[in-house]
């Protein structure tokens, strides 16, 4: 009975932000996506970011584990994707970043929060950030066919990482009011991201659905094991096993659609991915919740 | 020093916050009002309402001494602000919004929640939602004429309003999913409202400086006079002496911009008023906070 309540607390804020954001796209109000996105990403994230870091007590080393742990799963996907990817004759290149790089941000870090406390979100938080900068360097890489090392250095998150890394590991506090703002404008990142999701589920629709079906699976089945597997090898317990587990398991992220839209290539069912993985993670949670908690 | 930098603390987040607002539209980024103004009073507040009640402890006896306070600051405002107003033969229909409603929500808030941490934000509240409600139908009934309760029936704030007493009165407490739920929306409050500030003050077209000079300091003067008045009156003490002083001292709400906008009450003149007393007020403020920061701790 516990349990359940546990793991309601954890899901129904998900169901209820994103199926806000469902019902007001559905409703036929405006809701500007590219604006609350800018919004979130070049302010709110990059505050939460810097917020929930220097403010807990995260040591560098379990954040450097978490770093490492999530990247071997990144490759990890990478390779297993490109594999099955090839032997069922698909374009890999496009194909590819909507299975390895998941929702890791809107999705993962509520649930991080909830499971496991603000230590679970900070760990949560270094996973965003690993496949957020992943997702716009190599996924729009792979998409688009141009890869640069310049667009890694255009990606705001790495330097508001580095600020709260020097903070972290010198044991410093950033003076109050930086850490008063930070608070303020990182805590609309989470919700205002999950409307959005919400009102991107509405806009978008499946297409070949058996097709977007494969492919959500296997974003979330290999992520899932390489979750499993990876936090198993590596010895990790308790929130980082949990987090390293749900952030691998995350449906694929909605930034993929925008990236296959801008370069003409797939978009519509990396559309149906998109929708069917985070309809399948939605109706999974409380067993996913069951594993990890 | 140690003041300097809890002012600082206090202060800066919301200078920062307007501030980033002010460059969001001159670096002419789209900022849909409509959407955020939506976002933050139909799902944003009412969230932050319960939210915020259902993490403080209160009694509901300090409780109901603020909300007559309040009651009675925003009754004091509308009878000065009608005399100082006729005795100048200036029309009522456009200027007594402004000096009747704060601006509490987007300044008001913030400020009292990093001065008097989570109960100066429950306190806040009721200031703010007694405002929200007197706007809905008073300020309403100056502007177009006639009160619609069907519109102050609609909005989601007075059930939060109404929820969140039972809760305290009955001594409730909201299950986990839900309090998880409002936490994170009402996150969204002050930060969107405050960049909606600063995108608003971006965009006033001033007109009239001299008498907008003049009503602005009424409203700030008038504000802090009736502000020690009703705490000394209510005998309030602590934390709710300083948020009825804190909040009855704020400038003119960027809200009575855009009712003069829609209704055609002289805008320009309700935007300069706007503008200058929120720019006194980030120069009083701290000083303000000086005074009332002792009598809280």
């Amino acid at each position: 009975m516990n349990v359940l309540v546990d793991i309601a607390s954890v899901i129904a804020p998900l169901f209820v932000i994103a199926g806000i954001g469902f019902a007001w796209g559905r409703s036929g109000r405006g809701f500007d996506t590219g604006m609350i996105g800018a919004l979130t990403i070049n302010l709110g994230v990059p505050c939460l970011i810097f917020s929930t870091l220097t403010k807990l007590q995260v040591s560098p080393t379990a954040f450097g584990h978490m770093a490492g742990a999530f990247t071997l799963a990144v490759a990890g996907n990478m390779a297993v994707g490109a594999v099955l990817l090839r032997a069922m004759r698909l374009d890999v290149a496009g194909f590819l970043p909507t299975v390895v790089f998941a929702n890791n941000g809107n999705m993962g870090l509520p649930l991080c929060l909830f499971a496991f406390g603000d230590a679970g979100l900070a760990l949560g938080i270094c996973a965003f950030v690993i496949s957020s900068v992943g997702n716009f360097t190599l996924g729009i890489g792979l998409v688009s066919g141009k890869l640069s090392a310049r667009d890694i250095l255009k990606n705001p998150y790495i330097y508001v990482i580095g600020a709260a890394l020097a903070f972290m590991v010198t044991g410093a506090k950033p003076p109050r009011w930086i850490a008063n703002t930070t608070e303020i404008v990182g805590g609309m990142s989470i919700p205002l991201m999950l409307v959005a999701l919400g009102v991107s589920l509405s806009r978008l629709k499946v297409q070949s659905l058996s097709r977007s079906l494969i492919l959500a699976v296997m974003r979330i089945g290999t992520g899932f094991l390489m979750g499993v597997g990876i936090s198993w090898a590596l010895g990790f317990e308790g929130a980082a096993r949990g987090v390293l587990i749900l952030q691998c398991s995350m449906p694929t992220a909605v930034i993929n659609y925008i990236i296959a839209e801008r370069f003409d290539r797939h978009a519509g069912e990396v559309a149906g991915v998109i929708v069917t993985s985070t309809l399948i993670v939605f109706a999974a949670l409380p067993l996913l919740l069951y594993v990890v908690m | 020093m140690e003041l300097v930098s809890e002012l600082a603390a206090i202060v800066l987040p919301v200078f920062i916050c307007a501030g980033i607002g002010l460059a969001w539209t001159r670096l002419g980024k789209p900022f849909d009002s409509d959407l955020v103004s939506r976002l933050v009073y139909k799902i944003g507040v009412p969230c932050l309402i319960l939210a915020t009640f259902s993490k403080v402890t209160l009694d509901p006896r300090a409780l109901a001494q603020v909300a007559a306070a309040s009651f009675a600051a925003y009754c004091c405002f509308a009878a000065i602000g009608a005399a100082v107003l006729r005795a100048a033969r200036l029309p009522l229909t456009s200027y007594l919004p402004s000096m009747m409603f704060p601006l509490v929500g987007s300044m008001g808030l913030p400020v009292a929640l990093f001065g008097f941490g989570q109960p100066g934000l429950a306190l806040a509240l009721v200031y703010f939602t007694l405002g929200s409600i007197g706007t809905f139908t008073v300020g309403a009934a100056i502007a177009a004429g006639r009160v619609s309760f069907v519109k102050l029936a609609r909005e989601p704030v007075i059930y939060a309003a109404l929820i969140a007493v039972l809760l305290l009165v009955l001594g409730l407490r909201l299950p986990r999913w839900l309090v998880n739920t409002t936490g994170l929306l009402g996150g969204v409050v002050v930060p969107l409202q405050l960049i909606a500030l600063g995108c608003s003050l971006g965009q006033l077209r001033v007109g009239s400086l001299p008498r907008a000079f003049a009503l602005a300091c009424l409203r700030l003067g008038m504000g802090l006079g009736v502000g020690y008045a009703m705490a000394a009156v209510f005998g309030l003490t602590g934390v709710a002496r300083a948020v009825v002083i804190l909040l009855s001292a704020m400038p003119v709400a960027v809200s009575n911009y855009l009712f003069a906008l829609i209704y055609k009450r002289k805008p320009d003149e309700v935007a300069g008023m706007v503008l200058i007393s929120t720019a006194l007020a980030f120069f009083g403020l701290p000083v303000l906070l000086a005074f009332l920061l002792p009598g809280v701790r």
